[in-house]
Protein backbone atom coordinates (compact mmCIF):
# COMPACT_ATOMS: atom_id res chain seq x y z
CA UNK A 1 0.00 0.00 0.00
CA UNK A 2 1.25 3.77 -0.86
CA UNK A 3 1.57 5.96 1.75
CA UNK A 4 -0.43 8.87 1.74
CA UNK A 5 0.74 12.81 2.02
CA UNK A 6 -0.94 15.69 3.03
CA UNK A 7 -0.85 18.79 1.38
CA UNK A 8 1.95 20.23 3.46
CA UNK A 9 4.12 17.62 3.11
CA UNK A 10 6.99 19.62 1.09
CA UNK A 11 6.63 22.41 3.49
CA UNK A 12 7.94 19.50 6.02
CA UNK A 13 10.28 18.11 3.74
CA UNK A 14 11.84 21.65 3.29
CA UNK A 15 11.96 22.19 7.27
CA UNK A 16 14.03 19.42 7.29
CA UNK A 17 11.44 17.23 8.83
CA UNK A 18 12.11 13.68 9.84
CA UNK A 19 9.20 11.72 8.03
CA UNK A 20 7.65 8.56 9.21
CA UNK A 21 4.50 6.25 8.14
CA UNK A 22 1.59 6.98 10.32
CA UNK A 23 -1.56 5.41 9.68
CA UNK A 24 -1.19 5.13 6.45
CA UNK A 25 0.42 8.69 5.87
CA UNK A 26 4.15 10.02 5.34
CA UNK A 27 3.64 12.46 8.31
CA UNK A 28 6.15 14.85 9.99
CA UNK A 29 7.63 13.04 13.65
CA UNK A 30 10.00 16.02 14.44
CA UNK A 31 11.62 18.77 13.23
CA UNK A 32 14.16 19.73 15.34
CA UNK A 33 14.00 17.98 18.57
CA UNK A 34 11.03 16.67 20.60
CA UNK A 35 11.99 18.35 23.89
CA UNK A 36 11.85 21.77 21.86
CA UNK A 37 8.69 21.33 20.20
CA UNK A 38 7.04 20.04 23.10
CA UNK A 39 8.21 22.99 25.23
CA UNK A 40 7.37 25.26 22.30
CA UNK A 41 3.60 24.45 22.96
CA UNK A 42 3.40 24.75 26.39
CA UNK A 43 5.14 27.63 27.03
CA UNK A 44 4.91 29.39 23.62
CA UNK A 45 3.29 28.87 20.43
CA UNK A 46 3.85 25.69 18.21
CA UNK A 47 1.72 24.09 15.13
CA UNK A 48 0.93 20.75 13.83
CA UNK A 49 -0.14 19.22 10.60
CA UNK A 50 -2.81 16.84 11.14
CA UNK A 51 -4.44 16.99 7.66
CA UNK A 52 -4.53 12.97 7.48
CA UNK A 53 -7.45 13.43 10.30
CA UNK A 54 -10.84 12.83 8.91
CA UNK A 55 -13.86 15.45 8.08
CA UNK A 56 -17.56 14.27 7.94
CA UNK A 57 -20.44 16.43 7.41
CA UNK A 58 -23.78 15.94 8.66
CA UNK A 59 -26.28 18.12 6.96
CA UNK A 60 -30.13 18.41 7.03
CA UNK A 61 -33.27 18.86 9.36
CA UNK A 62 -32.01 15.36 11.28
CA UNK A 63 -28.17 16.21 11.50
CA UNK A 64 -28.53 16.96 15.13
CA UNK A 65 -30.91 14.22 15.95
CA UNK A 66 -28.54 11.71 13.94
CA UNK A 67 -25.46 12.54 15.73
CA UNK A 68 -27.16 12.48 18.87
CA UNK A 69 -28.05 8.67 18.01
CA UNK A 70 -24.60 7.82 16.83
CA UNK A 71 -22.46 8.76 19.62
CA UNK A 72 -22.81 7.93 23.71
CA UNK A 73 -22.03 12.25 24.67
CA UNK A 74 -24.57 14.54 24.78
CA UNK A 75 -24.86 16.72 21.85
CA UNK A 76 -28.35 18.61 22.21
CA UNK A 77 -28.02 20.40 25.30
CA UNK A 78 -24.85 22.44 23.85
CA UNK A 79 -25.37 25.40 21.83
CA UNK A 80 -24.93 26.27 18.82
CA UNK A 81 -20.91 26.79 17.84
CA UNK A 82 -19.85 24.66 20.51
CA UNK A 83 -17.68 21.14 20.19
CA UNK A 84 -18.58 17.73 21.70
CA UNK A 85 -15.71 15.03 22.69
CA UNK A 86 -17.08 11.44 22.31
CA UNK A 87 -16.52 7.85 21.49
CA UNK A 88 -18.90 6.74 19.15
CA UNK A 89 -19.80 3.19 19.96
CA UNK A 90 -21.11 -0.36 18.57
CA UNK A 91 -24.38 -1.47 19.98
CA UNK A 92 -22.19 -3.37 22.41
CA UNK A 93 -20.66 -1.03 23.96
CA UNK A 94 -17.14 -1.45 22.20
CA UNK A 95 -15.63 1.75 20.62
CA UNK A 96 -15.09 1.97 17.32
CA UNK A 97 -13.42 5.29 17.25
CA UNK A 98 -13.07 8.80 19.06
CA UNK A 99 -14.19 11.65 17.83
CA UNK A 100 -14.88 15.53 18.11
CA UNK A 101 -18.30 17.07 17.04
CA UNK A 102 -18.56 20.51 15.62
CA UNK A 103 -22.19 21.98 16.19
CA UNK A 104 -21.66 24.48 13.24
CA UNK A 105 -25.03 25.93 12.95
CA UNK A 106 -28.31 24.53 13.11
CA UNK A 107 -28.68 21.50 10.62
CA UNK A 108 -25.05 21.51 10.13
CA UNK A 109 -22.35 19.43 11.84
CA UNK A 110 -18.91 18.49 11.34
CA UNK A 111 -17.30 15.04 12.90
CA UNK A 112 -13.16 15.31 13.08
CA UNK A 113 -11.95 12.00 13.17
CA UNK A 114 -8.93 9.73 13.80
CA UNK A 115 -7.07 9.15 10.43
CA UNK A 116 -6.66 5.22 11.19
CA UNK A 117 -10.48 5.12 11.49
CA UNK A 118 -11.47 7.12 8.32
CA UNK A 119 -12.92 4.17 6.24
CA UNK A 120 -14.72 2.18 9.14
CA UNK A 121 -16.73 5.06 11.11
CA UNK A 122 -17.70 6.36 7.42
CA UNK A 123 -19.32 2.50 7.05
CA UNK A 124 -20.27 2.73 10.27
CA UNK A 125 -22.67 5.88 10.40
CA UNK A 126 -23.95 5.05 6.25
CA UNK A 127 -25.07 2.10 7.57
CA UNK A 128 -26.63 4.11 10.28
CA UNK A 129 -28.20 7.12 8.37
CA UNK A 130 -31.31 5.38 7.23
CA UNK A 131 -34.74 7.09 8.41
CA UNK A 132 -32.71 10.44 9.40
CA UNK A 133 -33.74 13.50 6.92
CA UNK A 134 -30.10 14.26 6.46
CA UNK A 135 -26.88 13.96 4.19
CA UNK A 136 -23.86 12.27 5.35
CA UNK A 137 -20.63 13.27 3.33
CA UNK A 138 -16.98 12.73 3.94
CA UNK A 139 -14.71 15.50 2.94
CA UNK A 140 -11.77 14.04 4.26
CA UNK A 141 -9.41 14.45 1.23
CA UNK A 142 -11.15 18.23 0.34
CA UNK A 143 -9.81 19.57 3.69
CA UNK A 144 -6.53 20.17 5.41
CA UNK A 145 -6.37 20.80 9.04
CA UNK A 146 -3.48 22.57 11.34
CA UNK A 147 -3.37 22.79 14.79
CA UNK A 148 -1.74 26.22 16.41
CA UNK A 149 -1.62 25.38 20.33
CA UNK A 150 -0.17 27.27 23.19
CA UNK A 151 -0.50 29.77 25.22
CA UNK A 152 0.26 32.06 22.57
CA UNK A 153 -1.60 31.04 19.92
CA UNK A 154 -4.63 33.55 20.80
CA UNK A 155 -2.21 36.36 19.88
CA UNK A 156 -1.05 34.43 17.27
CA UNK A 157 -4.03 33.79 15.29
CA UNK A 158 -5.77 37.05 16.07
CA UNK A 159 -4.34 39.71 13.55
CA UNK A 160 -4.15 36.93 11.05
CA UNK A 161 -8.26 36.41 10.64
CA UNK A 162 -10.43 39.66 10.32
CA UNK A 163 -13.29 37.98 11.51
CA UNK A 164 -12.23 36.39 14.60
CA UNK A 165 -15.03 36.30 17.31
CA UNK A 166 -14.32 35.15 21.19
CA UNK A 167 -14.53 31.78 21.28
CA UNK A 168 -14.50 29.84 24.80
CA UNK A 169 -12.52 26.66 24.74
CA UNK A 170 -13.91 23.68 22.51
CA UNK A 171 -16.22 26.18 20.38
CA UNK A 172 -15.80 26.52 16.94
CA UNK A 173 -17.07 29.35 13.87
CA UNK A 174 -16.65 29.67 10.21
CA UNK A 175 -14.79 32.70 8.96
CA UNK A 176 -11.84 33.32 6.47
CA UNK A 177 -8.53 33.90 6.21
CA UNK A 178 -7.86 36.08 3.40
CA UNK A 179 -11.21 35.98 1.85
CA UNK A 180 -11.04 31.92 2.06
CA UNK A 181 -13.52 29.87 3.70
CA UNK A 182 -12.47 28.32 7.27
CA UNK A 183 -13.53 26.80 10.13
CA UNK A 184 -11.78 27.50 13.36
CA UNK A 185 -12.41 26.14 16.47
CA UNK A 186 -10.84 26.61 20.12
CA UNK A 187 -9.85 22.90 20.41
CA UNK A 188 -6.69 20.89 20.30
CA UNK A 189 -4.80 17.35 21.64
CA UNK A 190 -2.45 19.45 23.90
CA UNK A 191 -4.11 20.29 26.82
CA UNK A 192 -2.78 24.11 26.36
CA UNK A 193 -5.02 26.65 24.68
CA UNK A 194 -5.28 26.79 21.02
CA UNK A 195 -6.83 26.60 17.93
CA UNK A 196 -7.66 23.98 15.14
CA UNK A 197 -8.38 25.40 11.33
CA UNK A 198 -9.95 23.29 8.86
CA UNK A 199 -9.71 24.66 5.26
CA UNK A 200 -9.39 23.99 1.85
CA UNK A 201 -5.40 22.44 0.96
CA UNK A 202 -4.57 25.79 -0.81
CA UNK A 203 -5.87 27.92 2.29
CA UNK A 204 -4.00 26.01 4.56
CA UNK A 205 -0.86 25.30 3.30
CA UNK A 206 -0.77 29.71 2.74
CA UNK A 207 -1.73 29.81 6.41
CA UNK A 208 0.85 27.16 7.03
CA UNK A 209 3.67 29.30 5.10
CA UNK A 210 2.37 32.46 7.23
CA UNK A 211 3.11 30.67 10.81
CA UNK A 212 6.24 29.76 9.14
CA UNK A 213 7.44 33.31 8.36
CA UNK A 214 6.65 34.23 11.86
CA UNK A 215 8.58 31.92 13.27
CA UNK A 216 6.04 29.46 15.22
CA UNK A 217 8.01 26.14 15.71
CA UNK A 218 6.31 23.32 13.10
CA UNK A 219 5.68 20.48 15.81
CA UNK A 220 5.58 16.97 15.04
CA UNK A 221 3.74 13.69 16.08
CA UNK A 222 6.17 12.68 18.87
CA UNK A 223 5.96 16.21 20.36
CA UNK A 224 2.00 15.82 20.04
CA UNK A 225 2.38 12.46 21.18
CA UNK A 226 3.92 13.40 24.70
CA UNK A 227 1.81 16.47 25.16
CA UNK A 228 -1.52 14.40 24.97
CA UNK A 229 0.06 11.83 26.68
CA UNK A 230 1.09 14.50 29.93
CA UNK A 231 -2.30 15.71 30.01
CA UNK A 232 -3.58 11.89 29.45
CA UNK A 233 -5.89 12.28 26.64
CA UNK A 234 -6.70 9.01 25.52
CA UNK A 235 -5.18 7.72 22.06
CA UNK A 236 -7.14 5.57 19.93
CA UNK A 237 -5.16 2.18 19.38
CA UNK A 238 -3.46 2.79 22.53
CA UNK A 239 -5.99 3.28 25.48
CA UNK A 240 -8.96 3.10 23.48
CA UNK A 241 -9.96 0.36 20.88
CA UNK A 242 -12.25 -2.40 19.24
CA UNK A 243 -12.62 -4.66 22.10
CA UNK A 244 -13.16 -2.01 24.73
CA UNK A 245 -15.55 0.36 26.85
CA UNK A 246 -15.42 4.08 27.43
CA UNK A 247 -15.66 2.80 31.00
CA UNK A 248 -12.43 -0.02 30.10
CA UNK A 249 -10.57 3.96 29.45
CA UNK A 250 -11.87 5.95 31.89
CA UNK A 251 -14.02 8.10 29.74
CA UNK A 252 -17.59 7.05 31.86
CA UNK A 253 -17.83 11.30 31.87
CA UNK A 254 -19.03 10.44 27.99
CA UNK A 255 -21.66 8.23 28.10
CA UNK A 256 -24.91 10.10 29.03
CA UNK A 257 -27.00 7.16 30.06
CA UNK A 258 -29.96 9.65 30.36
CA UNK A 259 -30.60 10.65 26.97
CA UNK A 260 -33.30 8.60 25.64
CA UNK A 261 -31.62 7.05 22.53
CA UNK A 262 -28.12 6.13 21.64
CA UNK A 263 -26.05 3.48 19.73
CA UNK A 264 -24.95 1.24 22.69
CA UNK A 265 -26.82 2.60 25.26
CA UNK A 266 -28.15 -0.90 26.48
CA UNK A 267 -24.68 -2.27 26.80
CA UNK A 268 -23.25 0.35 28.37
CA UNK A 269 -25.90 0.16 31.13
CA UNK A 270 -25.22 -3.23 31.86
CA UNK A 271 -21.84 -3.95 31.16
CA UNK A 272 -19.68 -3.97 34.01
CA UNK A 273 -16.14 -2.24 33.34
CA UNK A 274 -13.05 -5.14 32.56
CA UNK A 275 -10.66 -2.57 33.14
CA UNK A 276 -9.29 0.59 35.16
CA UNK A 277 -7.37 2.93 33.14
CA UNK A 278 -4.64 4.36 35.62
CA UNK A 279 -2.07 7.06 35.51
CA UNK A 280 1.63 5.97 36.97
CA UNK A 281 4.58 7.68 37.45
CA UNK A 282 8.51 6.64 37.68
CA UNK A 283 11.28 8.39 39.11
CA UNK A 284 13.81 6.00 37.38
CA UNK A 285 12.81 3.65 34.50
CA UNK A 286 10.67 5.20 31.14
CA UNK A 287 7.68 2.94 30.70
CA UNK A 288 6.68 1.93 27.29
CA UNK A 289 3.57 0.34 25.33
CA UNK A 290 3.12 -3.16 26.07
CA UNK A 291 5.21 -3.45 29.17
CA UNK A 292 4.19 -5.45 32.22
CA UNK A 293 2.18 -3.46 35.01
CA UNK A 294 2.94 -5.83 38.48
CA UNK A 295 1.18 -5.99 41.92
CA UNK A 296 3.46 -5.87 45.17
CA UNK A 297 3.32 -9.68 44.97
CA UNK A 298 5.19 -9.01 41.40
CA UNK A 299 1.60 -10.27 39.64
CA UNK A 300 1.02 -9.40 36.36
CA UNK A 301 -2.02 -6.92 36.46
CA UNK A 302 -2.18 -5.22 33.33
CA UNK A 303 0.08 -3.45 30.68
CA UNK A 304 1.75 0.16 29.74
CA UNK A 305 -1.24 1.25 26.91
CA UNK A 306 1.01 4.44 26.53
CA UNK A 307 4.11 5.64 27.86
CA UNK A 308 6.84 7.95 27.52
CA UNK A 309 9.30 10.13 29.42
CA UNK A 310 7.51 13.47 30.09
CA UNK A 311 9.12 16.52 29.16
CA UNK A 312 7.95 18.59 31.66
CA UNK A 313 8.30 16.79 34.80
CA UNK A 314 11.60 14.80 33.21
CA UNK A 315 10.31 11.46 34.52
CA UNK A 316 8.82 8.74 32.88
CA UNK A 317 4.86 8.64 32.81
CA UNK A 318 2.24 6.29 31.82
CA UNK A 319 -1.50 5.26 30.99
CA UNK A 320 -1.66 1.67 32.17
CA UNK A 321 -5.06 -1.01 31.67
CA UNK A 322 -5.33 -2.55 34.71
CA UNK A 323 -7.84 -5.58 35.25
CA UNK A 324 -10.10 -4.66 36.93
CA UNK A 325 -10.25 -7.38 39.43
CA UNK A 326 -6.54 -7.65 40.11
CA UNK A 327 -6.73 -3.53 40.46
CA UNK A 328 -4.33 -3.73 43.83
CA UNK A 329 -6.28 -2.43 46.90
CA UNK A 330 -2.63 -0.82 48.39
CA UNK A 331 -1.93 1.33 45.23
CA UNK A 332 1.33 -0.39 44.88
CA UNK A 333 2.86 -0.80 41.52
CA UNK A 334 6.07 -1.63 39.42
CA UNK A 335 6.78 -1.75 36.09
CA UNK A 336 8.32 -4.43 34.08
CA UNK A 337 11.20 -2.90 32.54
CA UNK A 338 13.46 -5.50 30.51
CA UNK A 339 12.80 -8.17 33.31
CA UNK A 340 13.67 -5.52 36.16
CA UNK A 341 10.76 -4.34 38.44
CA UNK A 342 10.43 -0.32 38.62
CA UNK A 343 8.34 1.24 40.88
CA UNK A 344 5.58 3.80 40.31
CA UNK A 345 3.12 6.10 41.70
CA UNK A 346 -0.02 5.91 41.20
CA UNK A 347 -1.89 9.53 40.34
CA UNK A 348 -5.60 10.48 40.11
CA UNK A 349 -4.83 13.82 38.32
CA UNK A 350 -3.13 14.54 35.00
CA UNK A 351 0.91 14.26 34.98
CA UNK A 352 0.54 17.85 34.00
CA UNK A 353 -1.61 20.47 33.97
CA UNK A 354 -2.42 22.38 30.31
CA UNK A 355 -3.21 26.08 30.27
CA UNK A 356 -6.27 25.81 28.19
CA UNK A 357 -8.93 28.19 29.09
CA UNK B 1 23.60 12.96 6.11
CA UNK B 2 26.49 14.80 6.83
CA UNK B 3 27.61 13.54 9.52
CA UNK B 4 31.22 14.06 11.99
CA UNK B 5 33.08 10.67 12.26
CA UNK B 6 36.65 11.30 13.43
CA UNK B 7 39.76 9.52 11.67
CA UNK B 8 41.10 8.18 15.19
CA UNK B 9 38.53 6.08 15.48
CA UNK B 10 36.85 2.42 14.70
CA UNK B 11 33.34 2.11 14.10
CA UNK B 12 30.62 -0.64 14.07
CA UNK B 13 27.61 -1.61 11.86
CA UNK B 14 25.82 -0.56 15.10
CA UNK B 15 26.74 2.95 15.12
CA UNK B 16 28.99 2.44 17.70
CA UNK B 17 32.14 4.32 17.97
CA UNK B 18 35.66 2.26 19.71
CA UNK B 19 39.11 3.83 20.62
CA UNK B 20 41.56 1.30 20.75
CA UNK B 21 44.25 1.70 23.71
CA UNK B 22 46.42 -1.41 23.60
CA UNK B 23 43.96 -4.13 24.77
CA UNK B 24 41.67 -1.88 26.13
CA UNK B 25 38.66 -0.42 23.99
CA UNK B 26 36.72 2.30 24.80
CA UNK B 27 32.62 2.46 23.53
CA UNK B 28 30.15 5.16 22.65
CA UNK B 29 28.03 5.84 20.17
CA UNK B 30 28.39 7.89 17.13
CA UNK B 31 26.90 11.10 16.12
CA UNK B 32 24.87 9.63 13.26
CA UNK B 33 23.17 7.64 16.12
CA UNK B 34 22.75 10.32 18.62
CA UNK B 35 21.38 12.67 15.81
CA UNK B 36 19.00 9.43 14.52
CA UNK B 37 17.72 8.66 18.11
CA UNK B 38 16.78 12.58 19.14
CA UNK B 39 17.08 13.69 22.70
CA UNK B 40 18.19 10.81 24.77
CA UNK B 41 16.63 10.83 28.17
CA UNK B 42 18.14 7.77 30.03
CA UNK B 43 20.94 5.09 29.63
CA UNK B 44 21.62 2.09 30.96
CA UNK B 45 25.36 0.17 31.01
CA UNK B 46 26.62 -2.66 32.59
CA UNK B 47 28.76 -2.56 36.10
CA UNK B 48 32.58 -2.98 36.00
CA UNK B 49 33.25 -6.81 35.96
CA UNK B 50 30.71 -7.58 33.41
CA UNK B 51 31.69 -10.17 30.74
CA UNK B 52 30.38 -8.87 27.48
CA UNK B 53 30.35 -11.15 23.79
CA UNK B 54 30.94 -10.03 20.69
CA UNK B 55 27.42 -8.47 19.34
CA UNK B 56 25.38 -8.84 22.52
CA UNK B 57 23.20 -6.47 23.96
CA UNK B 58 24.98 -4.58 26.58
CA UNK B 59 22.82 -1.72 27.54
CA UNK B 60 20.31 0.30 26.40
CA UNK B 61 19.80 4.29 25.25
CA UNK B 62 16.08 5.58 25.18
CA UNK B 63 15.79 8.57 23.28
CA UNK B 64 11.87 10.60 24.48
CA UNK B 65 10.04 8.30 22.24
CA UNK B 66 12.45 5.24 21.06
CA UNK B 67 14.31 2.30 23.21
CA UNK B 68 17.26 1.46 21.22
CA UNK B 69 19.82 -1.73 22.57
CA UNK B 70 23.43 -1.16 22.76
CA UNK B 71 25.44 -4.29 21.13
CA UNK B 72 29.35 -4.87 21.98
CA UNK B 73 31.75 -4.86 19.69
CA UNK B 74 34.04 -7.08 21.13
CA UNK B 75 34.30 -9.48 23.78
CA UNK B 76 35.81 -9.01 26.79
CA UNK B 77 35.51 -7.43 30.17
CA UNK B 78 34.06 -3.96 31.40
CA UNK B 79 37.03 -2.51 33.26
CA UNK B 80 35.10 1.09 33.61
CA UNK B 81 31.84 2.60 32.58
CA UNK B 82 31.07 6.67 32.85
CA UNK B 83 28.59 7.03 35.72
CA UNK B 84 28.40 10.75 35.37
CA UNK B 85 26.61 10.01 32.11
CA UNK B 86 23.58 8.19 33.37
CA UNK B 87 22.67 11.24 35.08
CA UNK B 88 23.08 13.35 32.25
CA UNK B 89 22.25 11.35 29.14
CA UNK B 90 21.66 14.17 26.80
CA UNK B 91 25.51 14.91 27.32
CA UNK B 92 25.59 12.29 24.32
CA UNK B 93 23.54 14.74 22.14
CA UNK B 94 25.99 17.46 22.87
CA UNK B 95 29.29 15.22 22.36
CA UNK B 96 28.85 12.30 20.64
CA UNK B 97 32.43 11.59 20.85
CA UNK B 98 33.47 13.35 24.39
CA UNK B 99 30.39 10.76 25.78
CA UNK B 100 32.07 7.36 26.37
CA UNK B 101 29.79 4.49 27.69
CA UNK B 102 32.35 1.96 28.79
CA UNK B 103 35.60 0.93 28.70
CA UNK B 104 36.14 -3.12 27.62
CA UNK B 105 39.16 -5.38 28.37
CA UNK B 106 39.51 -7.28 25.13
CA UNK B 107 40.01 -10.54 25.18
CA UNK B 108 40.91 -11.66 21.30
CA UNK B 109 42.74 -8.73 19.94
CA UNK B 110 42.14 -9.95 16.54
CA UNK B 111 38.39 -9.25 16.83
CA UNK B 112 39.21 -5.53 16.40
CA UNK B 113 40.19 -6.58 12.79
CA UNK B 114 36.87 -6.45 12.16
CA UNK B 115 35.92 -2.87 13.40
CA UNK B 116 34.98 -0.70 10.45
CA UNK B 117 37.53 1.95 9.53
CA UNK B 118 35.67 5.83 9.39
CA UNK B 119 36.01 5.46 5.44
CA UNK B 120 34.20 2.18 5.65
CA UNK B 121 31.56 4.26 8.21
CA UNK B 122 30.89 6.59 6.08
CA UNK B 123 30.14 4.60 3.18
CA UNK B 124 27.91 2.69 5.49
CA UNK B 125 26.21 5.70 6.72
CA UNK B 126 25.73 6.79 3.33
CA UNK B 127 24.27 3.78 1.97
CA UNK B 128 22.42 2.20 4.21
CA UNK B 129 20.15 5.25 5.04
Amino acid sequence: MTTLKTHLYDEHVKLGAKIVPFAGWDMPVQYSSVKDEVLAVRQNVGVFDVSHMGEFFIEGDDAEEFAEYLVTNEISSAPYGKAIYSPLCRENGTVIDDLIIYKLSPNRVLICVNASNIEKDFSWIKAKHEGFKCQLTNRSEEFSLIALQGPKALETLKPLVGDLPDLEYYSVTETSYEGLPVIIARTGYTGEDGFEIFGGHETILAFWQKLMSLKVMPCGLAARDVLRLEVCYPLYGHELGDELTPYDAGLGWTVKGQKTKFIGKDALASKPAKYKLVKLILDKGIPREGYNVLNSQNEVIGQITSGTMSVVLNKGIALARIQIDKAPTDDLFLVDIRQKAYPAQLTKKPFVTGGHK
Amino acid sequence: MATNIPANLKYTKEHEWTLIEGDVVTVGITDFAQSALGDIVFLEVPEVGTHLNNGSTFGVVESIKSVSDLYSPITGEVVAKNSDLEGSPEKINEDAYGSWLIKVKVKDLGELNNLLSPEQYQEFCNTSH
